[in-house]
């Protein structure tokens, strides 16, 4: 394992161990991770926000998802084999932050959420939204994002994130209800402004 | 056809595509029947529907060449602490309020960098922790000003005075100190009549002259600092630009007249 490790960076070092179908077996998944790739940038983006910490996120995905090629079975759909893998990753590294001290997180007022863009032109009401969605917890955006954003149905959402269906449908509920809330205030906000000037 | 009674639930599972086939004409019933279910799908419905516009474009953006270069086995590799949750790690120490702070970036400035970078998530660190703080936002109220900055110069090392900022709206709550990197800063904080509120941060700091403002790439309250002869002060809230820029202006002016070292 430790030298599949050091070697895992070139494709090269493994193909020259392996036989010829192998490693067409292997260049037919490398096109099938690369044609997840956007998508897998778009699951981050609205995990992340950050367009940078986004895309490092997908790194450390596709990184991880080529050490450990042998587990993804043939004909299982790689986008959710990479979800899962991303999925993971994002949830090690919220918990690892949150350990690093932070644990004890106050809810943030939605008047403190004003934003730089992450995504272009954005618009008030866009970026309201994106911070709101920042805002939750991060398990309930993963739901949320799995479902609402990438389309996946509940079940599938359910084996990626490793929960059960119970659990997602309410971090489901409770993530857009959040939302939902965060959005009103920030509404309420605005309009209080705009009555007293 | 079930007869089963329908619940907000429901609208989840609806909007969701989960609602089974059988069940979607007696739920579209129920909506009718129930105007305030009805109109809380819909909010659901846009809510869901500007998500996902919002983020379609990521689909079309050319995919950056190191993700590529990370299949194709060609990539560098990169450092085993990835930047992406070092810097979330950093940010959510500093920010130290709102789960978006778990996520947040750095606005590309390498973490630890420069000191008035530093100074200004320190201040922003600062004001989102107590800012954010309802009923005991200040140590010390800002009834008998003399007092507080008394005090706070005391234990800064720095000639203060508290900005008078009611021409712009603010009137001051108080202060308290904060840490600062290897030394005390004095935090004073401002309401307006909206219940916004924003505060100055200042701090012995360095000889450098410098100006700027920063906001965290995660976005949320914009500091609006300057050192200037060993001060280092930021001006932190989420007001409209124009607004951050004559607030920070007016008690730029205030604090360096108040410290004997007028200058322009």
């Amino acid at each position: 394992m430790a030298r599949r490790l050091r070697g895992a960076g070139k494709a090269r070092s493994i193909g020259v161990e392996e036989d010829g179908l192998r490693s067409a077996v292997m260049d037919e998944k490398k096109a099938a991770i690369l044609q997840e790739i956007p998508r897998l940038r778009r699951y981050a983006r609205a995990l992340l926000r950050d367009r940078d910490s986004a895309d490092d996120l997908v790194q450390d995905s596709l990184e991880r998802a080529l050490l450990r090629m042998d587990n993804w079975r043939t004909g299982e759909s790689p986008r959710r084999w990479l979800f899962t893998i991303m999925h993971h990753l994002f949830i090690d590294q919220m918990r690892k932050v949150s350990r690093r001290g932070e644990a004890a997180i106050l809810p943030l007022e939605a008047s403190e959420a004003l934003a730089t863009p992450a995504i272009q032109a954005e618009s008030v009401a866009s970026r309201e939204i994106v911070d709101a969605l920042q805002q939750i917890s991060p398990d309930r955006r993963a739901a949320l994002v799995m479902v609402a954003i990438e389309g996946f149905s509940y079940a599938e959402a359910a084996t990626m994130l490793g929960v059960p269906a119970g659990t997602l449908m309410s971090r489901i509920a409770r993530g857009r209800e959040e939302l939902r809330g965060l959005l009103d205030d920030q509404a309420r906000r605005r309009a209080i402004r705009i009555v007293e000037k | 056809m079930s007869a089963r009674s329908f619940t907000d639930r429901d609208i989840h599972l609806a909007l969701d595509g989960e609602l089974p086939e059988d069940e979607r004409a007696a739920y579209q019933m129920w909506l009718e029947a129930n105007p305030d279910m009805k109109a809380r799908s819909l909010r659901f419905a846009a809510d869901n529907a500007a998500l996902r516009n919002l983020f379609a474009g990521v689909l079309e953006e050319p995919v950056p060449v190191r993700l590529e270069a990370v299949v194709n086995g060609e990539g560098p590799r990169r450092k085993q602490a990835t930047p992406w949750w070092r810097m979330a790690a950093a940010a959510a120490l500093l920010i130290a309020g709102g789960l978006g702070g778990y996520l947040a970036g750095m606005n590309g400035i390498g973490m630890g960098g420069d000191s008035d970078d530093r100074m200004a998530q320190l201040a922003i660190a600062a004001h989102q922790t107590f800012a954010a703080d309802k009923n005991r936002p200040v140590e010390v109220d800002g009834s008998d000003q003399a007092y507080l900055t008394g005090w706070l110069s005391k234990r800064t090392g720095l000639r203060l005075v508290a900005p008078d900022l009611s021409n712009d709206g603010f009137t001051l709550l108080g202060g308290r100190l904060v840490p600062a990197d290897g030394s005390t800063a004095a935090l004073m904080l401002y309401a307006d009549a909206d219940g916004n509120r924003i505060s100055v941060y200042v701090v012995a700091e360095g000889s450098e002259r410098t100006k700027g403002t920063f906001t965290l790439a995660s976005g949320g309250p914009e500091a609006v600092y300057w050192q200037d002869e060993g001060y280092g002060c930021a001006i932190v809230g989420t007001l409209p630009p124009e607004q951050m820029g004559t607030v920070a202006r007016n008690a730029y002016k205030q604090l360096i007249a108040g410290a004997g070292q007028a200058r322009t």
